[in-house]
């Protein structure tokens, strides 16, 4: 049985639930390859090291639009629900979307979002007629006050950003994804192998963002293509229906007709 | 096949390229012009020049700039390694000022917190050893410190990359101009020109060469719409308290960090890599980001004078590799972004050895050739 089986966020779909950064790669030609390899149809940019008041020439957009996918734009290292709320209508502008990866960083060390700060930005930029898509952590009580401000799609990570140690607390994605069953929920950031892709999906996340592990691998667009086929094999696995996990062996042949000496 | 001394040249642009290939074909005798957009006197603060040249911390870094990169670059690296003291040595007997070239290596760091990239950066380093056969030393904190006396505690791992160079790139800059013009280069500064094939306009002058090279970087957009700008932020620093034998590079989860030390207890730190064509002042974050690696090294950095905080862009094709295209008689070499001083000597000899009726062995990865309209 054949599905459509499409990715929604704020009404527009997907057919890819690969969503990808463009941070890091080597050159402007690998970044483009890797995402034509991934599928991705919508991807990640950072406004803030850049200044966008200089429009003259912005080559590197011009190549960014040209991958003919979706922009997100970021508030990457936002310390503020104003800073992000400033930047946010800002990547508006220079980008004409609507559209927003919301970052509200509140520790250095590890980019961890800052909750409190995150649900103002959320609750404000909503108002302002904002697709919000906050980055937050897999705290629960977090989502569901970013789910009543409006968000329509959840972020948690699954670790830190740039860490790759993939989904570190499955207890709480997994109640997470229980509990907020009404809108897609994407693992974003501390992905960092195929593997850890594809657990995501088959716990039922809709979707994961990522950037570093393709990247900063040694060949990216394999990498990017690589990462593809594990959300696509996990998403199956998911559609599919995970059998139950038992505590005791379940032969899948009957063993009445072996020796004995077999069965042990 | 030697060059015919009635040959007429143009080279429009006077950085690294430039000046290298001007100095080297005035070798052969030839008759060249050299044009620059900028004013060329000696009181032009060098900082205040457009090329990238000026401002570059100068290192012949293959390995290093290859694990970022790919093989051609180490490969363009290594030959251009093999052709930098013979450049320098011929310059140094040709003019007073001497041009500081050492070749004592590369040391990678990293803080414990970054140890990651450090180990990305020695599992590449690996990988490209089986390769080429770059060499490469794993270190430890003493035997970093038995190194560098000056750098700091808490750095327990390191990589050692023995072969790698640096070059005070601004006395070399000054010296190629001197030696140019002491060849009869013909220079026209202070000019902005466009390029018509084999023809240099300005104003109301068309002067036809049989072969024009275009080293104008970021300022050939016109004939290469590719063409970008990546923007890059150093700190020249005096410190007469720190003394560092060779290149330090510190790794950073963006992008490396390097400290490299220059005549005169003067050092630069940069660079950070910005996909922007933002040329205005360092911001405040690149700012504290080259400070804090600087002083994290060695806290004496606290006391160091900034002497210039400089702003530039790279000149970069989309996959950041150097191109030489060949486009009827004009030629253009470009695209070098950050590895100028990394591969300029082997494209320059690459272009005279074409020239002369002959591919050398850079050709391929180097050259391409677009109909002329």
């Amino acid at each position: 049985m054949q599905h459509s089986d499409t990715l929604t966020l704020y009404d527009t779909s997907f057919n890819s639930r690969f969503l990808l950064g463009t941070a890091l790669y080597r050159s402007p030609t690998q970044m483009s390859e890797a995402i034509k390899a991934s599928g991705s149809e919508f991807i990640t940019l950072s406004l803030r090291r850049q200044n966008p008041e200089q429009s003259d020439g912005d080559a590197f957009w011009q190549l960014i639009k040209e991958t003919g996918c979706k922009l997100l734009p970021n508030t990457a290292g936002c310390k503020s629900a104003k800073e992000a709320i400033n930047l946010a209508e800002m990547s508006r502008e220079l980008f004409a979307t609507d559209w927003i990866k919301l970052e509200v960083i509140g520790d250095d060390y590890n980019l961890q979002p800052d909750p409190f700060e995150l649900v103002i930005a959320a609750t404000e930029l909503i108002k302002r007629g904002f697709k919000v898509l906050p980055y937050c952590t897999d705290d629960l009580v977090l989502c569901l006050r970013l789910r009543d401000a409006g968000c329509q799609v959840l972020m948690p990570w699954g670790a830190p950003i740039g860490t790759g140690q993939g989904l570190l607390n499955k207890y709480h994605l997994q109640s997470l994804r229980e509990r907020i069953t009404d809108i897609p929920l994407i693992i974003d950031a501390g992905l960092g192998s195929p593997s850890q892709a594809a657990a995501a999906l088959e716990m039922g996340y809709d979707a994961v963002l990522l950037n570093t592990a393709v990247a900063k691998a040694d060949d990216p667009v394999l990498m990017a293509r690589a990462f593809s086929l594990a959300i696509s094999a996990g998403r199956s696995g998911y559609l599919a229906g995970l059998m139950q996990r038992r505590q005791t062996a379940a032969p899948s042949t009957p063993v009445l007709g072996q020796p004995f000496w077999h069965q042990q | 096949m030697p060059l015919s001394p009635s040959l007429n040249i143009a080279i429009v642009g006077a950085g690294l390229v430039g000046r290298l290939l001007a100095y080297q074909l005035s070798q052969h005798k030839l008759k060249i012009s050299l044009y620059e957009a900028n004013r060329l006197n000696s009181h032009t603060p060098a900082n205040q020049l457009d090329a990238a040249a000026f401002t570059a911390a100068g290192m012949i870094a293959p390995i290093s700039e290859a694990l970022e990169a790919d093989l051609d670059c180490y490969y363009l690296g290594t030959t251009s390694l093999a052709l930098w003291p013979k450049i320098v040595s011929e310059l140094n007997l040709k003019n007073a000022a001497q041009i500081h070239y050492q070749q004592s290596g590369s040391l990678i760091i990293s803080h414990p917190q970054d140890r990651a990239e450090l180990q990305h950066f020695s599992r590449a380093t690996q990988r490209l050893a089986n390769t080429t056969g770059a060499a490469f030393t794993a270190l430890n904190g003493s035997d970093i410190r038995h190194l560098e006396p000056d750098i700091g505690n808490g750095f327990e791992q390191g990589i050692l990359l023995p072969d790698e160079a640096h070059i005070d790139n601004r006395a070399l800059m000054a010296s190629l101009l001197q030696q140019c013009l002491k060849q009869e280069v013909k220079l026209i500064d202070d000019t902005a020109v466009e390029i018509d094939n084999n023809r240099v306009l300005y104003g109301q002058n068309r002067h036809s060469y049989d072969w024009v090279f275009d080293c104008r970087g970021i300022g050939a957009k016109v004939h290469r719409p590719e063409l970008r700008g990546v923007r890059g932020e150093l700190l020249r620093v005096y410190c007469p308290e720190v003394n560092f034998n060779r290149p330090i590079r510190l790794m950073h989860p963006r992008y490396q960090l390097y400290l490299v030390p220059k005549p005169g207890q003067q050092f630069v730190i940069g660079a950070t890599q910005i996909e922007s064509e933002d040329r205005s002042a360092m911001t405040v974050q690149s700012m504290l980001e080259l400070c804090s690696a600087m002083y994290s090294i060695n806290p004496a950095f606290a006391e160091a004078r900034i002497l210039e905080q400089n702003t530039n862009l790279r000149p970069a094709l989309n996959n950041n590799k150097a191109s030489v295209l060949v486009c009827d008689r004009h030629i253009s070499i470009n695209g070098l972004f950050r590895h100028g001083y990394l591969v300029a000597p082997a494209i320059v000899r690459s272009v005279i050895h074409w020239l002369q009726g002959q591919q050398c062995q850079h050709h391929k990865i180097l050259f391409s050739t677009l109909e002329h309209p």
